[in-house]
């Protein structure tokens, strides 16, 4: 496994120089009614960089990520505290529209689903409501401007107009990326977004990952350690709701300073 | 000896190997058991379906004909007055002796003496009385027909047609049955001139009510029924659907919403009298809304139809995947354009098929509407939802309750219609769903 993961990040990007932070959390919490999911984790997210979030099931990965765009909102029972800021502003602050905030920090889930509507309307959707294009032409131009960025504009660009939920499952994923790069979000949240794919999907989707840090930052929960080792650069392990361990990927891979982050990509547990 | 080790271990784990063929063949018959259950079931309840449909088909398909006779009219002006009258004073042409043109035409087309009492009033029975209205709209429509001699399809009186359709028993006494002898000669004699067939009922569609068979129809009743049909449409769909997404999406979830969800799945059960009742007391005697309307009706079927819609809207809104929501929630749509661009397009053929049943449901509905006056003698067409009107099942209801033969093969035919009236709206149903569901 160790060694496995270690040619795997030999063979990764280089990491970057030091980046802006992009996202800054500081002792978030999330209690789902009486149960607490995640006890203060304070994380800062670089910006154009991608930050792996790994752990084993039930670790608060997801949880914590659903908090960065204020998914949670939709779950009646979830309650959150501690802080959140976005380029310093809280995203939980009472003036910031949560509209606008989803905008800027679009999500991409675990299942692909795409809206039982044409690929054209998938991606138009988002440009659609936020009102970024004035003329037909302008909207043509960012849905195929998106589909372009997600790599899927040269297998569907003959057929725009039928439904996105007759493509495949890794075509479907790229759909809802260049769903999700449409509304030009700053920050991308993927939940998983492989988990559902096959191998060779899911390398389409880990290299299109790799070019997308160029413009946006983005932020990845996966459960497979070589995909976290391939795509990110920054890696915060999770264990029973608290932030085990973070730092540069290649580090920690080769030589984590928790027991736990060890014995987790080592195969031990999880 | 390490062979014969071997051979034993193999042994001792082939005595081991776990039984799984314990009970199975047991398991079998259970599930054949099982099936054979579920096909008496379906069994016993086709044959009740077809033993339903065929008692009221066979009773019911002759109400679709009726018997008319050719019979030569004069217009005579004896009767009638002048054109010049006429054109004066209505009054002579509304009130003349119409079945006296009738009676004249027939004795003179079986060549009976006009003196002969008795044969002309046997030949009069075999008339609709009805005639007046047909003969009198003739004239009225068109003066210059006063003075000629046109040959009219008149109804024949309903004791006539149950004759010609066999349904007296010619066997017993004379005395004892709707009909003599003399006319049944007369009949003979007419068929031979082939002046007596049997033509489509158009008059079962659009006639209203009659205390004669002949000239009863269910026009009021689809009227009345078509516009309650309208108001619970208009009312219940729009109501139910709003106070579904809010409870489904928007109520939160607490002690209140609970008592609301409660009463809304408890009014689904209440018996729809006591929706009668209550549109009784709140819709007719508090709003002083009149009596016998389908507006009324249309307001307490309404009342009734909205939980079914509620219960049919909110299974289907939950019946949109969450991953939906949260596509498009996670775009930076509101709740609100969540809801109107994604949920509701794809839970729009549940709404829609729960709607339709509903509003079947509300189409066979009696009991509320008797109590609201519904159940009245109405000849004329409701102008508009305010006017008195009847409504296809209690026109059923009114029906099955004469004695006339001819009511008997009405009350099935009428029955045939609503059932056909059901059918297409199910139908429609099922066309719907097909034709708007979405895959995800």
């Amino acid at each position: 496994m160790m060694e496995n993961i270690q040619a795997t990040l030999n063979r990764g990007p280089a990491v970057q120089a030091a980046k802006p932070i992009k996202m800054k959390t500081k002792d978030v919490t999330v209690h789902y009614g009486a149960k607490q999911a995640l006890n203060g984790v304070t994380l800062n997210i670089p910006e154009n960089q991608v930050t792996a979030l790994i752990g084993p099931s039930g670790c608060g990965k997801s949880t914590y990520l659903r908090c960065l765009n204020r998914m949670n909102d939709t779950i009646d029972i979830a309650k959150v505290g501690g802080e959140i800021l976005l380029d310093g502003e809280d995203v939980y602050d009472p003036d910031i529209d949560v509209v606008e905030l989803r905008a800027r920090v679009g999500m991409v889930f675990q299942k692909p689903n795409p809206f039982p509507k044409s690929i054209f309307d998938n991606v138009a959707y988002g440009p659609k409501i936020h009102g970024l294009a004035r003329s037909k032409q302008e909207l043509d131009e960012i849905v195929h401007t998106s589909l372009r960025r997600a790599g899927l504009y040269k297998e569907v660009h003959d057929r725009l107009d039928e439904p996105g939920t007759g493509l495949s499952g890794g075509q479907q994923q790229r759909l809802c990326i260049a769903r999700a790069i449409a509304v030009s979000p700053e920050v991308i949240l993927m939940d998983e977004p492989c988990s559902a794919l096959d191998p060779i999907a899911t390398a389409t989707v880990e290299e299109l990952i790799d070019e997308l840090r160029e413009n946006y930052t983005i932020v990845i929960v996966t459960h497979s350690m070589q995909q976290a080792a391939r795509v990110s650069q920054l890696t915060a392990m999770f264990h029973l709701g608290d932030l085990a361990e973070v730092g540069p990927t290649e580090k920690m891979f080769s030589n984590p300073d928790d027991k736990r982050t060890q014995d987790y990509i080592t195969g031990r547990f999880g | 000896m390490s062979d014969a080790t071997a051979n034993g271990i193999a042994a001792t784990a082939a005595e081991r190997k776990p039984r799984r063929d314990i009970g199975i063949g047991r398991r079998y018959a259970a599930e054949r058991r099982f099936k054979a259950y579920g096909i008496i079931a379906i069994a016993i309840g086709l044959a009740f379906l077809v033993m339903l449909l065929t008692s009221i088909i066979s009773k019911g398909y002759t109400a679709f004909w009726q018997t008319e006779i050719k019979v030569p009219i004069t217009f005579t002006e004896k009767v009638l007055g002048t054109p010049e009258q006429a054109v004066k004073s209505q009054t002579k042409l509304l009130m003349a002796n119409y079945p006296q043109l009738a009676r004249d035409g027939l004795v003179q087309l079986l060549g009976i003496s006009a003196d002969d009492k008795k044969a002309v009033s046997a030949a009069n029975g075999l008339i609709s009385s009805g005639t007046r209205v047909t003969l009198r709209d003739m004239v009225m429509n068109d003066l210059s027909i006063i003075g000629t001699t046109e040959d009219v399809w008149l109804y024949a009186s309903s004791e006539l047609d149950s004759a010609m359709k066999g349904q007296y028993d010619l066997s017993v006494p004379e005395n004892r049955r709707p009909i003599s002898d003399l006319q049944l000669e007369y009949i003979d004699k007419l068929k031979s001139q082939g002046a007596i067939e049997e033509r489509f009922n158009w008059g079962l569609f659009t006639f209203g009510a009659s205390s004669r068979a002949e000239t009863a129809g269910l026009g009021v009743a689809i009227i009345g029924s078509f516009y309650m049909m309208l108001i619970v449409l208009a009312l219940a769909l729009p109501i139910g659907v709003a106070a579904s997404i809010y409870l489904e999406e928007f109520a939160p979830k607490n002690k209140f919403t609970d008592l609301i969800e409660v009463n809304i799945n408890n009014l689904a059960a209440v018996p729809s009298i006591v929706f009668g009742l209550l549109g009784l007391a709140v819709f007719i005697n508090w709003f002083g809304l009149p009596r016998s309307a389908p507006l009324v009706g249309g307001l307490v079927l309404t009342l009734m139809t909205l939980p079914t819609i509620i219960i049919a809207t909110r299974a289907a809104l939950r019946a949109v995947p969450p991953s939906i929501r949260w596509a498009a929630l996670g775009l930076g749509a509101s709740r609100t354009q969540t809801i109107f661009h994604h949920v509701l397009p794809l839970a729009a053929p549940g709404i829609l098929t729960g709607t339709i049943i509903g509003l079947a449901q509300a189409l066979g509905e009696t009991a509320p509407l008797l109590l609201i006056g519904m159940v009245a003698f109405v000849a004329d067409y409701p102008a508009t939802p305010m006017e008195p009107a009847t409504a296809l099942p209690v026109q059923i209801y009114m029906w099955a309750n004469e004695a006339e033969r001819a009511f008997v093969e009405r009350t099935s035919g009428a029955i045939i219609i609503l059932l056909a009236f059901l059918a297409i709206m199910n139908l429609t149903a099922i066309f719907l769903r097909r034709r708007f569901e979405r895959r995800w």
